[in-house]
């Protein structure tokens, strides 16, 4: 790397011999927004992470390091954290970012109009000390608050309020829906939603760049094939996902590479704990069997894992025991095992719990949310069949599925969890196991109606634990409870598959966000 | 005469409004857009507000009103996607699709013609049938096909034509933008203008064919080369001319189909326009796109069929006998 960057500094004297660093990629998702707090969503917090910094950020490893916080600091027993910050930064427009900047970011992002306020629900208060540090005091103790906020993004208040959007506008939009001001490395030239956007590096940028690039040019491209089409005949570098299909192919060709890694996305069965009788299939109206623990642990037993990956992921994705992939933190090593594929020993638990002659149920799966979706629920429903229990599947667009499962319309659900903002265990915990309670903002993803009163005891030491060893201990015990209990079935983690043309070197981060500044055009 | 064109005009808005009413009356099932507006970390409450904000608690005729409302003052609502007017977005996008539109439409018509022409004067030769046959393979695979395989062998094997896109182009005014004025924006029209041409010009080369075998068989025809004529006056100025006006009137019933049909060829392309515009609101439930463009294209088609309907009445006496003296 350290050679690029006198090559760089010279190809910006030279004119024209800049073009020879220009990017162009490709991605399914036009981020919606350029308003780092009105959508919280990967594609736009992923796009927004090259414009806009945040105290902390990720590593190339998924470790935390200092951004725009030089550094920071637990303030007294664990009542929140202190943060230095950086000085000498500005932004874009060349204000200089101080603490009534990251006061304003914690104002907007933070109201009630703003996609990411759930970051900031355990912050009491928010203090600035001086020009460089401020304070922000939580609840309880939060040793997991730091991470939680890398992709809170720092913006600009004279920027916001000479332009009107103090706040976030999602459903109207601002002048910060179209236009972005950041610290980040690359600046916005030219924004098109939905055709193109242009960014430039910021040569005012705080930190030493690691890219040579001039010019990077972002295009959505919605249709694999034409995706695909597009890095093969050069019209792009890079693009991503490459459907699992074309993967096999794409490696064997000349001037293009398939970079494969593990998403931080685990696929799981969701059931329906609360509902006493059966929604759907051949046994529609009878009393709900998944109620019984024999029952949902028959079913973990009857899916064949391995056999899926094979045969559906073509060897490219890992099979899951938790509710988070063991590459991020707070996954139980202890609980490393799933159950394996047992369909005799099924078959014994459902004639035990006095369902031998099997019955019928409704799986809801949607079509268009993650990859193979669709596939892997016929596949399921065919394991199913091998224990005399018949999932009569319903697939459906995503824009319908969850409207679905808001309504308890299921007797057994795909679900997939991706752990945004702290990513860790405590993350699936707090919105898929834990019992749904409206008022403290947990398990409302929890569909199944889940609860179990010691995981839901334990949730709160959890998340206030300073004591990394005390705290997986917590997460161990809990980890075992849903897993005992067959709260989830979880399957596998999904893959990353991108695409390169071969003189691209980049970096993929497990939570799938692209980052312009590890890229290298040679 | 006024009053038939009255009439006609009442018609025609009201099919415009069944058809908003239909389209509003499917929105629900296509999804719920709250869950693609709000990040996995919403809790319930986030969900009923938004909803009761957008109007979405409300029963589609309530919906549909509002809409009607505000499209009647100009105001066809802000996109849940983008977060911006919809009329700036169509605005914005339309010109990549009448663009595409326009060269398509003239691609199928000077091909059509020449080739429909040619075919019928040779009928037996053996480029008539290569090209007969061929022209088959317009009419029964699919766009999506055909588009995707002209960019594998023009894009891919062969590295001539961009794979995607509308290549660079200029700003013409305020809302106008061209691909006509750049050696890479004419590049990208080629394979998409291609894909969406090609139906409308095995339609119309069979039309003219038959219809021209048709007319060459006629008596005057054979006067005329009994006159002695060239064959080349006797094609064109005779034959030819005959044969335009049922062809003349498919032609501009298919303008708007291209314009319609564009969805398929954009989405393949990833071509810019108000095609590719609309499969996305699908995707993300964006309610106010949907139904501006659903608006929009059912006014081309009913504007459209109202100027064929008036025209006739002009063209031929006989139905404006036939409607004045039904008073």
């Amino acid at each position: 790397m350290r050679p690029i960057l006198p090559l760089f500094l010279a190809g910006a004297v030279v004119a024209g011999a800049a073009t020879a660093e220009e990017f162009r990629w490709a991605g399914q998702t036009d981020p919606q927004t350029m308003d780092p707090h009105a959508v919280s969503s990967a594609p736009v917090l992923g796009f927004l992470n090259n414009i806009y910094d945040g105290l902390v950020r990720m590593s190339k490893d998924m470790t935390l390091e200092p951004s725009l916080a030089e550094s920071w600091d637990p303030i007294g027993e664990g009542e929140g954290w202190r943060f230095i910050l950086r000085q000498g930064v500005t932004f874009h427009d060349g204000a200089t970012f101080d603490a009534d900047d990251v006061l304003f970011a914690y104002e907007r992002a933070s109201d009630e109009s703003s996609d990411v306020r759930s970051w900031f629900s355990p912050v009491k208060e928010f203090r600035v000390v001086d020009d460089y540090t401020v304070e922000i005091y939580t609840n309880a103790p939060n040793p997991l608050f730091p991470a939680s906020i890398a992709n809170w993004m720092m913006m600009d208040r004279g920027w916001a309020e000479a332009n009107n959007a103090e706040r976030p506008d999602k459903e109207n939009g601002n002048y910060a829906t179209l236009n972005a001001n950041g610290t980040g490395a690359f600046m916005i030239e030219d924004r098109q939603p939905g055709l193109t956007t242009t960014l430039v590096p910021n040569p005012d940028w705080w930190d030493e760049a690691e890219h040579n690039i001039t010019r990077a040019t972002f295009t959505p491209i919605q249709n694999p094939a034409t995706a695909v089409a597009a890095l093969l005949s050069g019209d792009v570098d890079f693009v991503e996902p490459v459907p699992i299909q074309d993967a096999a192919r794409l490696e064997s060709t000349d001037g293009v590479e398939v970079i494969r890694g593990v998403e931080t996305r685990s696929i799981m069965l969701g059931f329906s704990h609360e509902a006493d009788t059966l929604k759907y299939g051949a046994s529609a109206g009878a009393p709900n069997p998944f109620q019984d623990v024999r029952v949902r642990e028959a079913v973990a037993k009857a899916i064949n894992v391995d056999a899926i990956l094979q045969t559906i992921w073509r060897g490219n994705a890992q099979p899951a025991s938790q509710l988070v992939p063991p590459q991020l933190s707070g996954y139980s090593a202890a609980n490393d095992a799933r159950p394996a594929y047992d369909p005799d020993g099924a078959r014994a638990l459902l004639a035990e719990a006095g369902y031998g002659e099997g019955f019928g149920f409704g799986l809801m799966c949607p079509n268009d949310r993650y990859p193979n979706d669709e596939a892997v629920c016929q596949a399921i429903v065919a394991m199913l069949a091998q224990i005399g229990i018949d999932a009569e599947l319903n697939a459906m667009p995503v824009s319908n599925y969850w409207p679905e499962l808001r309504a308890d319309n299921f007797d057994m659900y795909l679900i997939g969890w991706s752990p945004g903002g702290s990513l860790d265990h405590e993350h699936p915990l707090r919105f898929l196991a834990s019992t749904p309670n409206e008022e403290k903002r947990l398990g409302s993803w929890n569909f199944g109606g889940y609860s179990n009163a010691r995981l839901d005891e334990l949730l709160p030491s959890i998340l206030s634990e300073i004591d990394l060893a005390k705290r997986q201990a917590l997460l161990d015990e809990v980890t075992s409870i849903y897993q005992s209990e067959v709260a989830y079935v979880p399957l596998y983690v999904q893959p990353l598959t991108w695409g390169v043309r071969d003189n691209i070197e980049l970096t993929q981060r497990p939570d799938n966000f692209f980052i312009l500044r590890w890229v290298t055009v040679n | 005469m006024l009053a038939f064109i009255i009439r006609r005009v009442g018609q025609s808005i009201l099919v415009l409004l069944i058809v908003g009413l239909v389209a509003f009356s499917m929105f629900r099932f296509v999804g719920d857009p709250i869950d693609n507006m709000l990040g996995q970390e919403r809790t319930m409450e986030d969900v009923e507000r938004l909803r009761a904000q957008l109007g979405l608690d409300q029963p589609f005729p309530v919906q549909y009103y509002r809409f009607l409302e505000g499209a009647m003052q100009g105001n066809l609502g802000v996109s849940y996607r983008q977060g911006r007017e919809v009329s700036e977005i169509i605005l914005e996008r339309a010109p990549a699709t009448l663009e595409l539109a326009a060269v398509s439409g003239i691609l199928a018509i000077v091909f059509g013609i020449a080739l429909g022409v040619f075919t019928a004067i040779r009928r037996n030769g053996v480029a008539a049938h290569v090209i007969m046959a061929t022209s088959l393979i317009g009419v029964s695979l699919p766009t999506f096909l055909i588009g995707i395989l002209l960019i594998y062998l023009f894009s891919v094997e062969l590295g001539w034509l961009p794979s995607f896109g509308r290549g660079e182009v200029t700003r013409i005014g305020e809302t106008w933008t061209t691909g006509f004025l750049t050696e890479s924006g004419l590049k990208a029209l080629i394979l998409p203008s291609i894909t969406l041409g090609l139906y409308q010009m095995t339609l119309i080369m069979r039309l003219v064919r038959s219809e021209m075998l048709e007319v060459l068989r006629q008596d005057y025809i054979r006067f005329a080369r009994a006159r002695g004529l060239k064959d080349r006056v006797v094609n064109f100025r005779h034959a030819l001319k005959n044969t335009m006006v049922p062809v003349v009137t498919v032609i501009g019933l298919q303008l708007g189909a291209i314009i319609a049909f564009a969805i398929i060829t954009e989405t393949v392309f990833q071509w810019p326009g108000v095609g590719l515009l609309f499969i996305n609101a699908i995707q993300f439930v964006d309610i106010p796109v949907m139904a501006a463009y659903l608006m929009l294209i059912s006014v081309m088609f009913v504007g459209i069929n109202l100027i064929v309907d008036i025209l006739y009445v002009f063209i031929d006496p006989r139905l404006r006998i036939e409607r004045t003296g039904g008073h």
